[in-house]
């Protein structure tokens, strides 16, 4: 599991590549915060190369999705593959998530 | 081409996460040697590590090493992925699902892992057997 950090408008957005699974959820979760901490208001989490989660890495999303609810913030994500999506509409993740096919309508609004 | 025969493989893994890696490995060579379609070697994937993360977080009271025997059979139409374990009586099916609707300030972080196994398999089914631990998870294949 990587993560690249980039600027599109005014958002912070962290690129996720790999797996996201008991194993590397840890790491995950403090690169969030790092970036939480940072002070991002504006946040979107592009999943197009995210290849694989578990409940794992699904418990580091709510994470991130209640500290910025918390802080005023805006959390959106794009670009789900299609398994990873399943897997969000099983957990019920879909609806508490904005969540956007890509990061150009993503950060857009 | 052989009809109706069952296929087997078996795994003996220690308790420890990072067995995760060979699981991993262990489903990629059963998924291609049986033929199984790669979405499916997917969500055994996820299944087995909710499973197994399971056993080894919750299932012993001591420090020991322990074995956890996992087995992978094909039958006809019927996929089954059996875990065995030494640990403490536990029966994951009888845990409560959790409430999907719930929003985001009422959601609890966590226990989503069993939920995500029940939601993929078509059975899910618990014995105590030896003093072990059976979880007995089905799909059918198409």
């Amino acid at each position: 599991m990587e993560v690249k950090l980039s600027n599109l408008n005014d958002y912070t957005v962290v690129s996720i590549h790999g797996r996201v699974d008991t194993l590397t959820a840890s790491d995950f979760e403090s690169k969030i915060l790092e970036v939480l901490e940072g002070g991002a208001k504006k946040l979107l989490l592009d999943c197009s190369d995210l290849a694989y989660i578990s409940s794992s890495g699904l418990r580091v999303f709510l994470v991130a999705q209640k500290k910025m609810m918390a802080s005023g913030g805006s959390l959106k994500l794009c670009c789900l593959q299609p398994e990873i999506k399943e897997i969000f509409d099983i957990s019920g993740f879909s609806t508490i998530f904005s969540i956007f096919p890509d990061a150009e309508s993503a950060a857009a609004q | 081409m052989i009809k109706n025969s069952t296929l087997s493989r078996s795994i003996t893994l220690a308790n420890r996460i990072d067995e995760l890696t060979r699981i991993s490995a262990f489903l990629e060579e059963t998924t291609e040697q049986w033929d199984l379609p790669m979405a499916l070697g997917m969500s055994l994937n996820l299944v087995l590590e909710e499973a197994f993360t399971n056993v080894v977080q919750y299932a012993y009271t001591d420090k020991e090493q322990h074995e956890i025997e996992l087995l992978m059979e094909k039958s006809g139409k019927e996929l089954i992925v059996t875990i065995i374990d030494d640990g403490q009586p536990y029966d994951p099916t009888k845990k409560t699902d959790p409430d999907i609707n719930l929003n985001v300030e009422n959601r609890p972080i966590g226990g989503l892992g069993i939920f995500l196994i029940k939601k993929t398999m078509d059975n899910v089914a618990y014995e105590r057997k030896n003093d072990k631990n059976h979880l007995i998870m089905t799909k059918n294949l198409a």
